[in-house]
């Protein structure tokens, strides 16, 4: 068996409690060894409990101790912190939204490329079983050409929010960056490239937007629709829609509902849905992601989301927030201005 | 002798969806056993015609391999059909893609059954071999776990049926310990890609039901030259039949087959919940002059033994249940009395003051 890899979490918050802890004790490659917080009395008291070897307040701790890091900051730290933990030669593990801006991303790839390092952006998403379902079905051509993309998500209290996320300096942008950038991630994962955007938000100079909405074009010509809330419950699914079908992916749910009009299943029933991941743990994407990094790290596969995939999300983000003034109707209450 | 019926079928409560074609029904006879040929020869002049007069790239078949058993048992298909099938299909679209589909499974006696097993020694390998024909081992492929309404389990399909393809199922003529008989709507349990459906079975009726919808053939063929009585659907006695039923609706080949075993399909569960499902009556099927009838011997005493068993089993269980249930309550009790009796008295109290 080859040596584990070494590995140090650089934030404790709610992201690495609920999902990379899990993941960490899913991939037995990795050996949890160092926790890093800019809280000490959090850091020690995770470490302790979780078994990790040591906790510090200082990043520059980790080089030669460890051989990874899973990186869960305020977006503001992504770039600095991942530039200094790649150009040492430890590979990351970064959350999304990769940066706050596309050159803060190209100095991340820079970074990685400079120190031989690894690095994987946090899209955890196109790990999961309905969404690589639906990507299987659509190289399979179920759909024919894809003409129509609706994609939704936001709901009124989903995450615990620390002050930075509302902060436009340290965050980057609000439900677009934030919520958003998951489905714009897999949107050209899943059809290709955007073209055209629109974009209408309710931020400000001083205030992150809670309302987004996209309408886009895509290179392939088809037409779409993104809304994110950070306030709203909105209906959490990704709908392609092409010539010959739909897919519905669920975005907090491992559904997929399908149809495809040439299909003998769809002779009679008007759709079919189906659910492809019922078993513990509920969502296995972060432990996939994990274990994807690692066999990277070993040679054996690919990042599947690398510093040019978190780039080219964020570019479509930072183009939405480059157009100077809202084009869409808001939704009803919601007032502002694009930031 | 080319003997056929059409069924009457009522085409006002025919359901939302109605077949694209109407039901058409042809039971021919077949003394000489061998000659499946001559069979299909003598179908081409059915009318209406039951065979496609175009198809799409692929056909799929189906055919009935539950067991190890040869086909001259009454249990399994005749791997004959493959080849008269793919001369006939070619004959209509020279470039069709012929594939066999089985699924591993698990009898309800817990005997497993590997589908490639069952292709080797049942001759299908050779067949297929000879005629350039595809074996896929639906539990082999690529599957998608989908929701059926009214079964809490999710199920798993293969791939396949998202794609185009004309569908042939082929059964046989068998009664069957619960179902009372089986042929080509209960053929359709080895489209799953489960090998275990036990636990299904419970929702079978509402299973084969949906399944007809998932999958509904396009040719069913009802290969009665042999039938089964006794047990069945793998135990049983052989009984010549010497007829073959086509039709391109199932309900209706179901329906004749009953006729054939004198089984009223009032009496088969499934039968009757895809009726119902469809919003159909049974049609109404007339037996050609050649062809004779027989009350196919069931096996009510083994039958009646197996539910016992099935009955003892769950009996066994819900007084394990029961004692568990207690014991695990005495001994919270001995380890914590306090604890136990400010909680446990509570809910005795709000169980009590709820009924």
């Amino acid at each position: 068996m080859a040596a584990r890899l070494r590995l140090g979490l650089v934030g404790v918050g709610t992201v690495v409690e609920r999902y990379h802890l899990r993941a960490v004790r899913g991939v037995p490659e990795v050996e949890p060894v160092a926790v890093v917080d800019i809280n000490e009395e959090r850091a020690c008291q995770f470490a302790l409990r979780q078994g990790f070897h040591f906790a510090t307040t200082q990043k520059q701790d980790l080089f030669g101790k460890v051989d990874l890091a899973i990186l869960a900051l305020p977006n503001g730290l992504h770039a600095s912190v991942a530039c200094e933990l790649l150009s040492n030669g430890v590979h990351v593990l970064c959350e999304k939204p990769m940066a706050r801006n596309v050159p803060e991303c190209q100095a991340m790839i820079e970074a990685a490329r400079r120190g031989g390092a690894q690095l994987c952006i946090g899209h955890n998403r196109r790990f999961r079983n309905n969404v690589n379902l639906a990507k299987r079905l659509m190289e399979r051509g179920i759909l024919g050409e894809v003409i129509r993309i609706e994609a939704e998500e936001g709901s009124t209290a989903d995450w615990p929010r620390s002050p930075a996320y509302f902060d436009p300096v340290q965050a980057g942008g609000g439900a677009l960056i934030d919520v958003g950038i998951h489905s714009i991630d897999l949107i050209r994962w899943l059809v290709g490239e955007f073209r055209e955007i629109k974009y209408a938000g309710n931020g400000t100079t001083t205030t992150v937007e809670s309302e987004a909405e996209l309408r886009f074009r895509m290179a392939n010509g088809a037409e779409g629709k993104l809304l994110a809330s950070r306030t709203r419950d909105l209906q959490q699914h990704i709908r392609i829609t092409g010539s010959e079908g739909y897919l519905d992916i669920g975005l907090w749910s491992d559904n997929l509902r399908m149809r495809g009009n040439k299909g003998k299943a769809f002779q009679q029933l008007p759709y079919l849905d189906a659910y492809v991941s019922r078993r513990p743990p509920q969502d296995a994407s972060f432990v996939l992601q994990l274990n994807n990094l690692v066999n990277a790290i070993r040679g054996e596969a690919k990042v599947l989301v690398d510093g040019f995939e978190g780039k080219a999300a964020v570019e479509v983000v930072a183009r939405a927030y480059g157009q100077s003034a809202p084009n869409i109707a808001l939704p009803a209450g919601v007032s502002g201005c694009a930031s | 002798m080319t003997s056929w019926s059409n069924s009457k079928v009522d085409h006002n409560s025919a359901g939302k969806q109605p077949p694209a074609n109407p039901p058409t029904l042809a039971i021919l006879c077949c003394e000489d056993h061998g000659n499946l040929a001559g069979v299909l020869t003598r179908l081409r002049s059915v009318s209406p015609p039951l065979l496609p007069a175009s198809l799409p790239r692929k056909v799929v078949i189906k055919p009935n391999l539950c067991d190890v058993v040869s086909w001259e048992a009454g249990v399994t298909t005749d791997p004959s059909w493959l080849p008269v099938l793919a001369a006939e299909l070619r004959g209509i679209r020279p470039d069709v893609q012929i594939v066999v589909i089985e699924s591993d499974a698990v009898s309800a006696y817990k005997n497993y059954r590997s589908c490639d097993e069952t292709y080797d020694r049942l001759g299908y390998r050779e067949a297929a071999r000879q005629h350039g024909i595809e074996l896929v081992n639906l539990s082999n492929s690529e599957s998608i776990e989908i929701s059926m309404g009214g079964i809490p389990i999710p199920i798993l399909i293969s791939e396949l049926f998202l794609e185009e393809f004309y569908f042939i199922s082929i059964a046989n003529l068998k009664v069957h310990p619960y179902e009372r008989m089986t042929a080509i709507l209960k053929n359709a349990l080895g489209l799953l890609t489960d090998a275990d459906i036990s636990s299904l079975h419970p929702y079978l009726s509402l299973l084969i039901s949906h399944l007809h919808r998932l999958c509904p053939p396009d040719l069913c063929i009802v290969d009665g030259r042999i039938g089964l009585q006794g047990q069945g659907p793998i135990l049983g006695d052989p009984v010549r039949m010497n007829s073959i039923i086509f039709s391109n609706d199932a309900l209706a080949a179901d329906v004749a087959a009953c006729k054939l075993m004198m089984i009223p399909p009032e009496a088969v569960p499934h039968l009757r919940k895809v009726a119902a499902d469809l919003k159909r009556k049974f049609p109404v099927v007339q037996l050609p002059a050649d062809i004779h009838p027989r009350s196919f011997a069931f096996n009510t005493s083994s039958h009646g033994d197996i539910l016992l068993k099935f009955a003892n089993k769950r009996l066994h269980r819900s007084s394990e249940r029961f004692t568990n249930r207690w014991l695990d309550r005495f001994l919270r009790f001995k380890r914590e009395p306090v604890k136990f009796a400010t909680e446990a008295v509570p809910k005795l109290v709000r169980r009590l003051h709820g009924r």
